[in-house]
Order: structure tokens, then C-alpha cells, then sequence
């Protein structure tokens, strides 16, 4: 899975120019599998990127397109998907979304993540052992009426909290 | 047709009718300009009337990005807004990095072309299939990131990109600024009120049409040796670390650092008011525009306050300039002056000149409401820039700039006003770099650095001097030889960051950027046939057309001048001890070279 370190995170959106890119030889947010959120008011930027959460809730998928890959990708079928929007509803962080006809979520580039190589600043990781994984059902609570680019911003700012403690602390 | 790199498309919008137009980018137009800076002002000289109020409704407000924005290139982060300033009143100009470019290109618009005035405050909401005119007169007196947010939670979506004004622009205080992506400035010429003229508090911007390459793989690879050259660079780190900040230190050591209102090159305090003191102190992370790999902005936390910045003019203007010997005080005016959306270089100007009027008995309190003010004193300096923003008091009247407010007084008074064309004078004590001096005194929009920035002169190059402009001393910032070809170099080259649209502390700077690079980009990226000579050749023709446009605009080359300070009275100590700058010299060569008649 990608690993992602706010404090690191500059907010320049490389991560999200390499996906778009080096899937489809164009750029745009809308076309990246990984978006880049920056929150002016908080100072926080960073990318929402699918975690691999524990439910899974994109897979609950009224066509059975969505399975998982050997690296806990999130695998797609376009023959058997049918663009319902079931799983963008699902998904409490807004990672998975559906613009012009395709579902965009993040594929790990076959076990080397573009992404991760984009970055300078060591604010992504590619983690091949994702250990414990994290739940998003509180999450899912609070998004429930939203939007995916709103909960994208949710989950970043709710991410962004504690980054902002350890810097209030160190400035105090 | 263009398919690869532009959107193709120009979007006008009517603020008196509330109607838009879309229409068709013509491909040789376009080309003749490349884009950006150029192609605004190619726009403002084919449609504004130049007589017309900078602050009516006649007046034309431009925003426009290149067709390299928002694409692959690194550093490609940058939008230019154009008009005729309020400030100045001729050839007004501001770009800004930040988010704002990248996701304004993604609405396939190259140019938004504003005009006329709404009768309510509203802002305008662009997306690919053209406007919506959103009254909202709730927003009056709102700062630039509670706007921003506000309209991100009314059209519920996090991305939206938004550049607004904010109290001084609502206010048309004549240098008030656009801002964009929390705290990047559009600061010169006073874009912000136009905007507030026409009651215009925000442009919003959210697209979908992707950045196509004609080539997207030989795009990739002259990237590529771009992004090499960068970490490669032997400022890089020191660029990474400070940004802009670390000219604070950098100017201190060559005697250029303005003290006092130019009074003196050298700060004795500079270490508790420098660069590395804010990254030691205050700074919590990096920040970065669209797609750079040198992150050199900053995210600050201090005394109850927070924002991103300062770069080194809002620093300098708050410290030294000022006589202002507390960094946590810049700080706070860093984020006030962002969010009341003025323009830091005018404001403290204007408040450096006062200070030092008054110092010498010019300007008595009486002149100015009862207010008196001295070096360094916080309280006042805060109320004073309060009081611009929002027209009260003497503040209403210092809001028209500082050279029209001088007009009253003496003319010792007047000519203490650090000025080019009623554009206030940045941070750079031209004494001690003499091709800067050029470049503020024939820059198109009035003392400006970024027209030219031939920082070339500070890197003390020579051979590479003596083999790009014929002379050794191009590289020695003492020396007024060879400045004119510098000048006129860089000038070129500046203008072409300006119009691909690309960073200049990395463009020019950091010497990223030549002719032969721009082409193979360029064919690349639209797939038009650019020579580098052919680029030259209409760069050299968009700085003719700027020359025109002020010429139309009431200019002569008797404006292209430093104030007399630079020119008579040397600095008393430090590297630049006894300098003074001959610029009419200069002046007469750089006319030279382009054939320009007096």
C-alpha cells in the first residue's frame, strides 16, 4: 500500500502529475488515482491515495467488477463494471471515483508506484507488507452525506490534526 | 487548430451584462506570442482604450496562463494577470505561483478576459463550459482564505482553486493585490483593485479538460534532464532551505540590503530578522507550488499567527526597510497584508518614505491627520497599514500610492519617493547591482526586478560573461558595462518564463532556461514548429509592443530613470561603499540595442 507522512508533504503535487501521466500521457487531477488536497487555513496539504482499509467497503460492488490483487490493489474489471457509482459512494475518503467513464483507484503501477518515485521528499512510501490494517469505519460515519472531493477534504483535515498538535507543541 | 498544449479556448465575461462568450483561440495568434505575459499584454494592446479610468468599467482585467501551464513541466505553476493599473496608469501586471494556474488551465481556458462592472459584489465560478455570475454580498470585508474556503464549501468541492481580493481590493486601495492558493500574490501595479472596481471578489476556477502533449515521451525526457539539473544545482539546497528569504543574509554581505528606507545597505540586526532565523524559529514545513521540485516556500507558525511566506520583499519591506528590528512582526504583517490582500512592496514603501520625511522635518504630523511615526515603531506601523486598507482617515489618501500622495509636498519631500513610473522600488539597493538598476529603470510596469533579474550579475561568471555578452564585466555587479546586453539577454528570458509559464527563481535564476531548451519544450509540448531563433525573434517583438503600450500610455524615455538618490548619493559603507549608479548611460545602450528612438 502507499504510505503517506503529512508532515513531509509540501503540497507541489508531483505525486499526482507522475499518475496522471505515466497512465494516460496527459495531466490532470481528475485523471490521477492519487489527489493532492491543500488546505490553506491549516497549512496542511497532502494526497488521499486508497489505504487498503480494513472493510473494504468499495468491494461491496452490486456487479461483482471490483476484486483484489496480490498487493491488495483494488482491481477493476471494465467489462463486468457498469459505472453504477456504488463503490464511489462507498469509499468514507473519496479514493475511489468515477470521472468520464472510468473508475479511478489507485493500482500500485504493478508493485512500482509512480508516485512514490516522484516524490522528493520521502512524504510517500511504497509499504509491500501493510501489517495491521487501518479501520475507517469512524470515517464513514461523519462523510456519510458527502461528496467524494468533500471527503477527501474531510479525511485530510482529520488527518492533519495531529501533525498540527506536534507542531503546536514544538512551538509552544 | 490547437490540440496540444493550449486549451484552445478564450472565455469572456461581462460583469455589466453578466453574460459570457467563448471563443476560438486563433492558433497564429497565439504562436506570435506564445502565451502567458505575453499574450495578456498582446490582448490589452489590441483592446483596451487607453484613455479609460484604470478603476471604471472600461478597464480590461486579464488572467491568462501559457501553453505549458499545469503540465508536466516542472515549475510550471505560474498565471499573469494584466490591465491597466490604478496604481501607475500604464501597463499593470502581476503573476503568481501557487495552485491557482495549474487548475485554471484544466478549465481549457488560456485566457478569461474580464470587463465591465457588476452593480453587486459577486464572484465568478469557472468551469470547462464557462461562467457562473454567484452574487455574494455577504462576503464584503471577508479575507482571502475565508473566501476561499466559503466558496469551496458553497459548491461543495475541496479542489476549487479560488483567486480573490480581499478589504483593500474591495476598497480599490491603487496597490492592492489578488491572492490565490491561501498567500500567493498577484502584488504589483494594484490587479486587486481592479478587480474591486468592478466588484468582482473572486475568480474560481475548477476544469477537467487535461494538458495534452504533442510529444509526450521526448516532453518527458527534456524533463527529465530539467529535474536533474535542479537537484543537481549548487543552490538547490540553500533554495530548498530558505527560498527567497535567503537574500536577506545574501544582500546584508554585498552592502544592498534597503535600511531605513535606503538610507543605508547594511542592517546591523540582520541576523535576528534573516532567513535562517524564520527556518530556525518559526518555520514548520516546506511548501511548494504546482509541480516544483525545489518546494523553497514555507509554512510558519509564531506568537498566536500562522500562513505561508514571507518571501523576501514582505520580510525586507517589514524589517529592515522600516527599521523594524522584530521578525515575529513581519510575520504577522506577512499574513495580515496576504489577507487583507495588499501589495507588501508599495505598502512599505509608502511607509518607509514617511518615516524618513519625517525624520528629516519634510513632512510635518500635521500634513498627515496628526500622525507621526518613527523607525521601527509596530503599533503605528500596523495602524497605518489598517487605516490604507481601508480608506480611513489620511489612510484613504496614502491609498493612491505613494508617488500621487508626494505630489503634495516639497520637492525634497517628493524625490525621497523610491519609485520607477509610480511603481514603488523594491528590496535591491541598485547602487550595488547595477543591471538590476537598468532593469527597474526601463522595466514595462514601472521598478521592477523580475522584467529582467539578471541575477547573472551576482555570480561573478566571467568567462561565461565575457563569451554570452562580450564583456567580462557583465558578470561584476559593481560594473555599468555590459549591463545593457545582460539586460536584454535576460529580459528575453524572463519574458519566456513568463509566457510558458515556469518559475523564475528556477527559469532564470537558476539559469534553467535558454532558447534551445524553450524550443525543444515547446515543440514538444504543442507541436508547433519553434526555432530558437523564431523564439527569440517575437520575444524581442512582445518587449516592443510593452514599449508601445506605454507610449500610448503617456511614457517617454525620460521616465526610464532611478530616483536621484541612486544616482548621487553613494552608500557609506559595507562592499557598495561610494557606488552610485550612472543610468542614463545604460539607458542610452540598452535604447541602442533594441533601436529604439529617444
Amino acid at each position: 500500500m502507499i504510505h503517506v507522512d503529512l508532515s513531509k508533504c509540501t503540497g507541489c503535487r508531483k505525486c499526482e502529475v507522475a499518475c496522471a501521466f505515466f497512465h494516460t500521457g496527459k495531466v490532470s487531477n481528475r485523471l490521477a488515482r492519487i489527489k493532492v488536497l491543500n488546505l490553506y487555513e491549516r497549512g496542511i496539504d497532502g494526497p488521499v491515495v486508497c489505504i487498503q482499509c480494513k472493510e473494504r467497503y468499495c468491494l461491496n460492488c452490486p456487479e461483482d467488477a471490483l476484486t483484489l490483487g496480490s498487493r491488495g490493489q483494488v482491481i477493476v474489471s471494465p467489462t463486468v463494471c457498469t459505472l453504477c457509482g456504488a463503490c464511489e459512494k462507498a469509499c468514507p475518503i473519496g479514493a475511489i471515483e468515477i470521472f468520464d467513464g472510468i473508475v479511478y483507484v489507485c493500482d500500485l503501477c504493478g508493485g512500482a508506484p509512480k508516485c512514490v518515485a516522484a516524490c522528493t521528499e520521502g512524504a510517500i512510501t511504497y509499504v509491500r507488507e501493510a501489517g495491521k490494517r487501518a479501520s475507517l469505519a469512524e470515517i464513514k460515519k461523519s462523510t456519510k452525506k458527502m461528496n467524494p472531493s468533500q471527503r477527501r477534504g474531510y479525511y485530510l483535515e482529520w488527518q492533519g490534526t495531529a501533525l498540527r498538535e506536534k507542531w503546536s507543541r514544538k512551538h509552544a | 487548430m490547437l490540440e496540444f498544449g493550449y486549451g484552445g479556448r478564450i472565455l469572456r465575461a461581462d460583469l455589466t451584462k453578466r453574460k459570457f462568450q467563448i471563443d476560438p483561440l486563433d492558433a497564429s495568434w497565439i504562436k506570435s506570442v506564445i502565451g502567458g505575459r505575453a499574450a495578456n499584454s498582446k490582448r490589452l494592446f489590441e483592446e483596451l482604450n487607453a484613455d479609460c479610468d484604470p478603476s471604471g468599467p472600461e478597464n480590461i482585467l486579464i488572467f491568462g496562463v501559457g501553453p505549458l501551464t499545469g503540465s508536466l513541466l516542472t515549475a510550471s505553476a505560474y498565471y499573469t494577470v494584466t490591465a491597466k493599473s490604478p496604481l501607475t496608469g500604464i501597463l499593470g501586471d502581476s503573476a503568481a505561483g501557487g495552485q491557482f494556474a495549474a487548475e485554471m488551465k484544466l478549465t481549457g481556458f488560456d485566457q478569461i478576459i474580464i470587463t465591465g462592472k457588476s452593480d453587486k459584489l459577486l464572484y465568478l465560478l469557472v468551469t470547462n463550459s464557462g461562467v457562473e455570475f454567484v452574487e455574494c454580498p455577504e462576503y464584503k470585508g471577508r479575507k482571502i482564505i475565508e473566501t476561499t474556503n466559503a466558496i469551496r464549501r458553497e459548491q461543495g468541492d475541496s479542489s476549487i482553486q479560488v483567486a480573490a481580493i480581499g478589504p483593500a481590493g474591495e476598497n480599490v486601495v491603487s496597490f492592492a493585490s489578488i491572492v490565490s492558493s491561501g498567500n500567493r500574490v498577484n502584488g504589483r501595479t494594484g490587479m486587486g483593485a481592479v478587480m474591486g472596481s468592478k466588484n468582482l471578489k473572486a475568480l474560481a476556477v475548477r476544469g477537467s479538460r487535461p494538458v495534452m502533449l504533442a510529444e509526450p515521451l521526448a516532453f518527458l525526457s527534456e524533463n527529465q534532464k530539467i529535474d536533474q539539473e535542479i537537484l543537481n544545482h549548487p543552490e538547490y539546497k540553500k533554495r530548498y532551505q530558505l527560498g527567497t528569504t535567503m537574500l536577506m543574509k545574501d544582500l546584508n554581505n554585498i552592502g544592498i540590503l534597503p535600511t531605513r528606507h535606503f538610507q543605508e545597505g547594511i542592517c546591523d540586526y540582520v541576523d535576528e530578522i534573516s532567513g535562517q532565523k524564520l527556518a530556525s524559529s518559526f518555520k514548520v514545513k516546506n511548501k511548494s507550488c504546482f509541480n516544483c521540485n525545489v518546494h523553497c516556500s514555507r509554512y510558519y507558525l509564531a506568537d498566536n499567527l500562522e500562513a505561508e511566506g514571507p518571501e523576501f520583499e514582505t520580510l525586507c519591506g517589514f524589517t529592515s526597510r522600516v527599521g523594524n528590528q522584530s521578525l515575529p512582526f513581519a510575520l504577522e504583517m506577512n499574513a495580515y497584508l496576504n489577507q487583507m490582500g495588499m501589495d507588501s512592496i508599495s505598502a512599505s514603501e509608502v511607509i518607509g518614505w514617511i518615516m524618513e520625511c519625517q525624520e528629516k522635518g519634510l513632512i510635518h504630523p500635521d500634513d498627515l491627520d496628526g500622525l507621526s511615526i518613527t523607525w521601527g515603531e509596530k503599533e503605528k506601523i500596523r495602524q497605518v497599514v489598517d487605516m490604507i486598507a481601508f480608506r480611513q482617515g489620511i489612510g484613504n489618501e496614502l491609498a493612491e500610492g505613494t508617488k500621487r500622495f508626494a505630489e503634495r509636498f516639497g520637492e525634497d519631500a517628493r524625490k525621497l519617493v523610491m519609485h520607477v513610473k509610480g511603481l514603488d522600488i523594491i528590496c535591491g539597493d541598485p547602487r550595488g547591482i547595477k543591471g538590476y538598476g537598468l532593469t527597474y529603470a526601463i522595466a514595462s510596469r514601472g521598478a521592477d526586478h523580475l522584467r529582467a533579474e539578471p541575477y547573472f550579475e551576482l555570480t561573478n561568471r566571467k568567462e561565461e560573461a565575457r563569451k554570452r555578452f562580450g564583456k567580462e564585466k557583465a558578470a561584476d555587479r559593481l560594473a555599468e558595462e555590459g549591463k545593457a546586453a545582460l539586460v536584454s539577454y535576460s529580459e528575453k528570458i524572463a519574458l519566456l518564463t513568463d509566457s510558458l509559464t515556469m518559475c523564475k527563481n528556477i527559469g532564470l535564476c537558476m539559469d534553467i532556461l535558454n532558447f534551445e531548451r524553450a524550443s525543444s519544450l515547446l515543440k514538444a509540448g504543442t507541436g508547433f514548429d519553434y526555432s530558437p531563433e523564431y523564439l527569440e525573434e517575437i520575444l524581442e517583438d512582445a518587449i516592443h509592443l510593452d514599449h508601445q503600450i506605454n507610449r500610448r500610455l503617456g511614457m517617454s524615455k525620460k521616465d526610464d530613470t532611478l530616483p536621484e538618490r541612486f544616482q548621487k548619493e553613494p552608500l557609506t559603507r559595507g562592499p557598495t561603499k561610494g557606488s552610485t549608479v550612472n543610468i542614463q548611460k545604460m539607458v542610452d545602450e540598452y535604447y541602442k540595442i533594441h533601436k529604439w528612438e529617444e
